[in-house]
């Protein structure tokens, strides 16, 4: 077979498979993606061993397809991973008002502008300047971090504090949702220099450590909101129609492609602080554009991490994919880089083609069910694959992260501290003082 | 502008200090994130801070168990005969009505100068998305009035509608013809808008800093604060509402330069971008052994210019012949709506 025919095939595998695991809530990609790596590196040596071509473009497929289709969860079902957390609000706005598929269509738009932008403008400019900025940047990563928790802890703003006369007592009302957000931040730290230290995972799902965090962090919070609070879903209707035009689509690509450029860029920085800052930076009040440009910001954030790691010249790495990716295989000039934005290309138009029916068959579950039943049946897959990926200590590691993912839920405060499980250890590490503070916890 | 805007900008000044590019090559990341904190603090100091302890003459707080339109129409009315017989500003606060963990009551107030009236309206329950819950949006169609003692000269159109987090607070400032002028928000930029404040926050922090480190990072620490706090107040000068520039030495706020609005996209993000780019710029200038070498100009060009005349192309390429409106803000209330859904 030649090889055109091995990469179509891959890629069109890799995206089929990943657009339809996508729609399960709780299983991320790279819960896949790791597995499969640990066999292909079980099998490197023997006569089944599996060529590059084979697995680069299948694993860009799965990596496409996932932050296409995994839209379908987060708004259809409200159990996001992180980098979805923005979407939700105002695509469950769009779920109660009987407009789920189009929320959801919108932001596959968003994706399929976001894989235009990424191949078309982005990656004939990056062998050229991401390697200038890589050298102008090198050695300033560590305060970018700390000026981004900086802006996430000062920006959030009290909610309380509404009644009474002017006084201390109405000053405690309102920070009580700040301490509480700053209260996240700290123990989302901690428990992430736990695991970024010391992870009582099992060594041989060591790419899966943070994954049940993340999901009790995120994921189950919103299913037990839903399962105790959630209205009764109306009945959905299908649009003839998105209601968009080139110019949404292009302010979108503005504001997503931002967010997701940064989040993509710099490390730890994930696809929802990306998408925060850019809402921010860009000031945009139409709500397609936000869901359109939240579409785009999480393909970037995903697939444009990805696409770096073989950017020639650039010799960067970001993003759980490609750290995994990177295990197996060095990238080795333009050819591999043509191959990944080929693989780009055909997987982003194949995910968009299967996000339609995909979307209609996930509605008409919900159509059928009561939401409450719906949420409950998400919480159990979700149990269910963090016991499978990593058993009871995995259970373990969920159950904490949940009673931290829960405090924003009871008190209002910003869902986004709870990435402080990430943000907090890594910016101490990179500003060299990351060991003093897991000395003083007694990790090291 | 908005927080982010300020932010960068705090951070952009602060990597004109050497000291600060040195300071983050050697690890040290306090003179960024000092940037950053201080070009936002103005605004932090009055919405965290100052408006909780502001006092108001009138507070309506509607009973979240059976709310009552006339009687925000009362209080509301009792407030302006306040300003005009007392012949004084008066505030008024209009407070939320919360009526469960995500269920807020909106109500707006309007005013009809003509009849001299107020008009109250309780409108649809909202969830803290500010969306309307079905089935509520005419629980209450009565609309109360109340009899006003003088006109009330209003700017801000859309500011007097209450829903979710804090309501607002309004000034009544009696003027020479007997009208009321409506002051949104009195208590932001009243005296944290102030080169002054920025310049004295600087030398307490220096002194705290010279007294435990000495007398260079003690300085450095006063220009970086002193500096980030500024191009705050110097950035919301250019909108409307302007800042009370030297506090204590100015009591009132010096109308802004009507430049733009706090809450327009264009503006805010020209800001973040400039912003980042003269930051990469001065990172350029303080990195040790760059290969690679460019001039501010081709900076800008490569950064700014180019993908701005690109983006300009694509945007009139996709807009012959449509009529596109930009919604038009107003500072105050850009900054109100921002707070509340800074989430």
């Amino acid at each position: 077979m030649s090889a055109f025919w091995i990469v179509l095939l891959s890629v069109t595998a890799g995206t089929v498979i990943s657009s339809v695991l996508a729609c399960l809530p709780g299983l991320h990609i790279y819960n896949v993606m790791g597995a499969l790596v640990l066999g292909i590196l079980a099998l490197e040596g023997s006569v089944h061993a599996i060529p590059a071509d084979v697995y680069l473009p299948a694993f860009t497929g799965m990596v496409v397809g996932w932050s296409m289709l995994n839209t379908i969860p987060a708004v259809l079902l409200g159990t996001p991973d992180e980098s979805a957390m923005f979407t939700v609000l105002p695509g469950q706005k769009y779920l109660m008002a009987g407009r789920g598929f189009e929320g959801t269509m919108i932001t596959a738009v968003g994706g399929l502008a976001g894989a235009f932008f990424l191949v078309c403008v982005m990656a004939p400019l990056a062998p050229r300047y991401l390697p200038v900025s890589q050298q102008v940047l090198k050695g300033h990563m560590h305060w970018v971090l700390w000026v981004i928790i900086t802006f996430m802890l000062m920006s959030e703003w009290p909610k309380g504090g509404n009644r009474g006369k002017a006084g201390w007592a109405k000053f405690y009302d309102a920070w009580k949702t700040l301490l509480a957000g700053l209260a996240t931040f700290i123990l989302a730290g901690l428990l992430g220099f736990i695991l970024l230290t010391r992870s009582p995972v099992n060594h041989e799902v060591a790419f899966q450590n943070i994954m049940p965090a993340f999901v009790g962090l995120f994921a189950i919070p919103w299913c037990l909101l839903n399962m105790i609070s959630a209205a009764n879903v109306p009945p959905q209707k299908t649009a003839k129609s998105l209601a968009i035009n080139g110019d949404v689509i292009l302010r979108s690509v503005w504001s997503g492609g931002l967010g997701g450029g940064i989040a993509a860029y710099f490390p730890v920085v994930t696809g929802g602080v990306g998408g925060m800052l850019a809402g921010h930076a860009t000031a945009q009040r139409d709500e397609r554009i936000f869901i359109m440009g939240q579409g785009v910001s999480k393909f970037i954030y995903y697939v444009g991490a990805f696409m770096l790691m073989f950017v020639p010249g650039l010799n960067l790495t970001r993003g759980g994919g490609a750290w995994m990716v990177k295990a197996l295989y060095t990238p080795m000039g333009v050819a591999d880089y043509y191959l990944v934005l080929g693989s780009i290309a055909i997987a982003a138009g194949l995910s968009y083609l299967m996000m339609e029916p995909l979307t209609k068959l996930t509605l008409k579950f919900i159509d059928r069910f009561n939401y409450r039943h719906v949420s409950t049946f998400a919480l159990a897959i979700i149990l269910v694959m963090v016991y499978a990926v990593t058993g009871w200590v995995g259970m373990f590691i969920a159950t904490v992260a949940t009673g931290i993912g829960l405090l924003p839920v009871l008190f209002g405060s910003r869902r986004l501290n709870c990435l402080g499980i990430l943000l907090l250890p890594i910016a101490c590490n990179m500003s060299g003082f990351g060991e003093t503070i897991t000395g003083w916890l007694g990790l090291t | 502008m908005k927080g982010f805007s300020h932010f960068m900008s705090g951070v952009a000044v602060a990597s004109f200090g050497p000291w600060a590019i040195d300071a983050a090559l050697n690890g040290n990341p306090l003179f960024f994130v000092l940037g950053g904190a201080c070009g936002i603090l103005p605004d932090t100091l009055d919405f965290k801070f100052y408006r909780f302890f502001y006092n108001h003459d009138v507070y309506v707080e509607p009973d979240p168990k059976s709310p009552d339109p006339q009687y925000v129409a009362d209080e509301v009315a009792r407030a302006i005969a306040l300003a005009v017989d007392e012949k004084r500003y008066v505030n008024l606060k209009l407070s939320s009505v919360r009526l469960g963990a995500d269920f807020w009551q909106q109500y707006s107030v309007t005013f009809d100068n003509e009849k001299l009236e107020v008009a109250v309206k309780f409108g649809p329950v909202v969830n803290t998305g500010q969306v309307p819950v079905e089935g509520t949006a005419n629980r209450y169609p009565t609309v109360a009035r109340a009899k006003i003692k003088a006109k009330v000269i209003q700017t801000y159109d859309a500011a007097l509608k209450v829903d979710i987090f804090d309501g607002p607070t309004v000034g009544l400032k009696p003027l020479e013809n007997g009208d009321l002028d409506l002051e949104f928000l009195p208590w932001h930029r009243e005296w944290s808008h102030s080169l002054t404040v920025g310049a004295m926050l600087g030398a307490l922090v220096g002194a705290g800093v010279w007294l435990a480190a000495g007398w260079t990072p003690a300085w450095q620490s006063f220009v970086t604060i002193a500096a980030c706090y500024g191009v705050h107040v110097v950035e919301d000068q250019l909108g409307h509402m302007g800042s009370n520039i030297f506090y204590p030495l100015t009591k009132l706020r010096t109308p802004g330069l009507h430049w733009m609005h706090s809450g327009d996209g264009l503006p805010n993000f020209l800001t973040v971008w400039i912003s980042c780019l003269l930051i990469f710029w001065n990172l350029y200038r303080g990195q040790p052994a760059m290969t690679y070498h460019f001039g501010f100009v081709h900076l800008m060009m490569v950064g700014l210019v180019l993908p701005g005349l690109a983006f300009g192309a694509l945007r009139w390429l996709l807009n012959r012949g449509a009529k596109v409106v930009v919604a038009k803000g107003d500072d105050a209330d850009d900054e109100w709506n921002d707070s509340k859904a800074a989430g």
